[in-house]
């Protein structure tokens, strides 16, 4: 064995870059834990594929979002038409009492109290003067309402009511007051048979909620389809009648 | 002996008070270098106990295996085949190799 000073040397300074690349190496690994590289590509592209999925799904909710907003607006506008909630707004109220003449002997005692029909006249009157929803004493009229004669009362929703009746009715205040108001009109003739009839405009009526809810029993709905034709021969059938 | 000892310390020191890590991209040649310069190491530590070290041997081993283990590593990556496996086996395997003829060589004296 041939020690000389270039030996040391040597062997000194190749140690020194083991020794360097030695700890290079550890404190590289330490740093970073090396994943295996097809695991990391792996991931990424779940990664990706996820974050697709992400964007896809939040446009998805965004327009589901929007959607169930339309069908809550058109469910309240049918519920709202079908006297499913109570509405309010301007309108007037009009309180009708029975008449305090005392009819002559031998008249008809009848003319002088209220009856359906006037009921009926003046919420006909009230409807054609724009009115988006009526009430007699706290009964919301709705499509399948009745104004029923039942003796003395008069029925309206299956319940009784017995005057005085209050008729709350909303929409423009002004064009409802003048159509009952009119030269020869509903209220004219109340007058006459001495019936009071009070008549008040309000910023704030309040309609309740119809009371019972209706289901269909016999009706069903036509399908889109048989539409057309469910028309046609409703059209052929008025046409052989006329 | 000790040279080795002294030079080894020094660089593990060095190694870990220098600024900077190995970038991932050349960790892989990097590991089949450091088994390469630790397979000369070895091999020159056994050719001392077999009375048969030569300085210029050992130097030229050292730098040839390490740049023929970067440079199989370097050819792995452009092929996209995993050569630095096959580096650090056989690397592995004469230091084992090495180690296990110095045993003996320490165990007969």
């Amino acid at each position: 064995m041939i020690y000389t000073k270039h030996t040391k040397v040597l062997i000194l300074l190749v140690c020194l870059v083991l020794g360097f690349m030695l700890a290079m190496q550890l404190k590289t690994q330490g740093r970073q834990k090396t994943i295996p590289v097809q695991r990391a590509e792996e991931l990424s592209e779940r990664l990706r594929s996820a974050e697709k999925d992400r964007e896809r799904l939040t446009v998805e909710l965004e327009s589901l979002k929007n959607g169930t907003n339309a069908f809550d607006k058109e469910t309240e506008r049918l519920r709202a038409l079908a006297g499913e909630s109570a509405l309010q707004g301007k309108g007037i109220r009009l309180t009708i009492e029975d008449s305090t003449i005392k009819p002559a002997i031998g008249e008809n005692k009848n003319l002088y109290i209220i009856h359906d029909e006037d009921l009926l006249r003046v919420i006909n009157e009230l409807r054609a003067a724009g009115a988006e929803a009526i009430s007699i004493n706290g009964q919301r009229l709705t499509a399948n309402s009745e104004v029923r004669c039942a003796g003395p009362t008069v029925v309206v929703n299956e319940v009784r009511l017995a005057a005085p009746f209050v008729i709350s009715a909303i929409g423009n205040p002004q064009t409802m007051e003048s159509s009952l108001k009119i030269r020869g009109g509903v209220l004219e003739n109340f007058k006459y048979w001495g019936i009071n009839a009070d008549l008040e405009k309000s910023d704030q009526v309040i309609i309740p909620a119809a009371k019972r809810g209706h289901n269909f029993e016999f009706a069903k709905a036509v399908p889109k389809d048989e539409e057309t034709g469910a028309k046609k021969a409703e059209a052929g059938e008025e046409g052989k009648s006329k | 002996m000790i040279y080795a000892i002294i030079g080894l310390i020094i660089g593990i020191v060095a190694g870990i008070y220098a600024p900077g890590y190995i970038p991932k991209e050349y960790a892989a040649m990097f590991s089949g270098a450091l088994m390469a310069g630790l397979d000369t190491a070895f091999g020159g530590l056994r050719a001392a106990l077999e009375g048969a070290y030569d300085n210029t041997i050992f130097l030229s081993g050292f730098l040839a295996n390490i740049l023929l283990a970067m440079f199989f590593c370097y050819a792995g990556v452009l092929l996209g085949i995993d050569f630095y496996m096959v580096v650090i086996l056989v690397l592995g395997m004469r230091i084992f190799q090495n180690l296990a003829i110095i045993r003996r060589l320490l165990l007969k004296k």
